[in-house]
């Protein structure tokens, strides 16, 4: 069954002054997500990963195009009932400086309705789940950059998302926080059967996390299919080897 | 219900935490204010002033450190997503512009009426200042609370539209509506054409109100009318223009920039 629906999506930015340069970012996007799948978004820096992911999100409108989420066309209105569904994590997060592990938690599980001893437990799970006990009293800023990037998806899993999208979740870490990052998402996954659309630099990670994979370049689909498939379309041994082929 | 209040409780719980542990914050609520009261209850002290002309002016003293206030905590509720950069965290979860903005008005309120109370007793003691009867105070500082929404709507709304960059101009908003509603002067005293705007600022008329305790004649007729009318108009307008700012900013992908 398809939750995600897109076609022919097209966004572009303006820049300068007078705004008269135009960057285009996404062109004639067409793409479908199935309910569970673990979906890969890879391609070289500026594809258009991103903003596709703001735009199923709901954070960038896009000009052109049609987006369906379990449903609901989002183009024209984003309902607080699918969003009360999803929920995000980027690599390189950003939360308020000045507010502990604790109560991030508790401030991001507020805006999704939550209160008392409901949300008490659910943070406390989080915590323990990510290994955040140390750092519940801890301010964000003094945070290392793994252990923020725990609170982020912590942050990510607050209303049990039946649709997860994660931004280079593991940008930056090291391999060892990276590969526990990967194992949650993958157990994760495989516990829930949630929805998890990912992007990534790491040719490593989609091989070994994804089931789908959609190769963006300059806003377009270069290619979908399974890893089996792309690795046979480009006649390599490896994503890595395969993302090289599609890239140039 | 209980959710919709959850969400917006959330972000006077979030102003609070933000509060406590910024000791600009308590720079805020007490020293600019309490300086502003010393500087006028010395001033009338030494020109000898009469008991009401004294009150005229520090009511000014009082009414401008709650509105500064109050106003910053409703800007807060936006710039501290924009300052961390966490605008896209925040929006990404089921709330609107009206849980963020009532929730951090209502921390604002808590604020201040501490000011005022602090502020007030303070005068009172020192400068021998009369507090008026309980409902002018209670309708008085009510609508510098409404007011105190509308700057800091406008605040948002314009980093909103324009960015970041704009940041240094809009802090000016409160500071230039004092100076034209007659914060320690009556508006009567001022130009026409400055008069003409004073009549759209629903500060004018609050102040006016207050003031009516200490003897003092309101230059404008059907103040409480015109104030609260006007207030609940621009309430009314600034909650459809951040509406179109915030469509605006998805569309030119300002929300994510503010978010890096």
């Amino acid at each position: 069954m398809e939750i995600i629906k897109i076609k022919n999506l097209s966004k572009t930015y303006t820049k300068g002054i007078f705004q008269k340069r135009q960057v285009r970012a996404l062109d004639g996007i067409d793409l479908t997500i199935r309910k569970g799948e673990l979906f890969g978004i890879l391609g070289p820096n500026g594809a258009g990963k991103t903003t596709l992911l703001n735009i199923i999100m709901g954070q960038i409108i896009p000009e052109q195009g049609y987006v369906e989420i379990d449903g609901y066309q989002i183009t024209k209105k984003f309902p607080d009932k699918l969003k009360q569904k999803m929920n995000m994590c980027s690599g390189n997060p950003n939360f308020p400086w000045s507010l502990t592990v604790y109560e991030i938690l508790k401030f991001y599980g507020m805006l999704y309705g939550y209160s008392g001893l409901f949300l008490k437990n659910k943070i406390e799970n989080l915590i323990e789940i990510f290994s955040l006990g140390k750092y519940r009293n801890v301010l964000y800023d003094e945070l290392s950059t793994g252990n923020k990037q725990k609170l982020a998806l912590a942050k990510a899993m607050i209303n049990d998302p039946e649709i997860l999208l994660l931004d280079e979740p593991t940008i930056g870490l090291d391999p060892d926080v990276a590969r526990k990052i990967r194992k949650f998402i993958i157990d994760l996954h495989n516990r829930k059967k949630i929805t998890i659309l990912l992007t990534t630099h790491y040719m490593k990670e989609a091989e070994e996390m994804c089931e789908r994979i959609a190769f963006i370049k300059q806003g377009k689909i270069k290619a979908l299919g399974t890893k089996e498939k792309l690795k046979k379309l480009t006649k390599t041994k490896n994503l890595e080897e395969a993302f090289i082929v599609f890239a140039n | 219900m209980f959710s919709q209040i959850n969400k917006i409780i959330a972000f006077t719980y979030r102003n609070y935490l933000f509060a406590k542990r910024n000791i600009y914050a308590f720079i805020e609520v007490l020293f600019w204010p309490a300086v502003g009261v010393i500087s006028i209850g010395l001033m009338s002290s030494f020109l000898a002033l009469t008991p009401e002309l004294k009150a005229f002016l520090l009511t000014g003293a009082i009414i401008s450190g709650i509105l500064q206030v109050a106003q910053l905590d409703v800007a807060y509720g936006f710039l501290y997503d924009v300052w961390s950069k966490s605008l896209r965290q925040t929006f990404v979860t089921p709330i609107n512009q009206i849980h963020y903005i009532l929730g951090s008005w209502l921390f604002g309120i808590v604020r201040g009426v501490i000011v005022f109370v602090l502020l007030g007793l303070f005068a009172k003691i020192t400068f021998g200042f009369k507090f008026p009867d309980v409902k002018i105070i209670i309708i008085s500082i009510t609508g510098i609370f409404l007011s105190a929404l509308i700057i800091g709507m406008s605040v948002q709304f314009f980093i909103l539209f324009f960015g970041q960059r704009i940041m240094e101009i809009v802090w000016m908003i409160s500071t230039l509506i004092m100076l034209i509603c007659g914060i320690y002067y009556p508006v009567s005293m001022l130009p026409s054409f400055i008069r003409l705007i004073a009549e759209f600022i629903p500060v004018t008329y609050f102040l006016e109100y207050f003031r009516i305790s200490y003897g003092f004649v309101p230059v404008f007729k059907n103040i409480l009318i015109k104030g609260f009318g006007l207030s609940f108009i621009y309430i009314f307008i600034l909650f459809v223009l951040l509406e179109i700012a915030m469509k605006r900013a998805k569309r030119t992908g300002m929300i994510i920039k503010l978010s890096e």
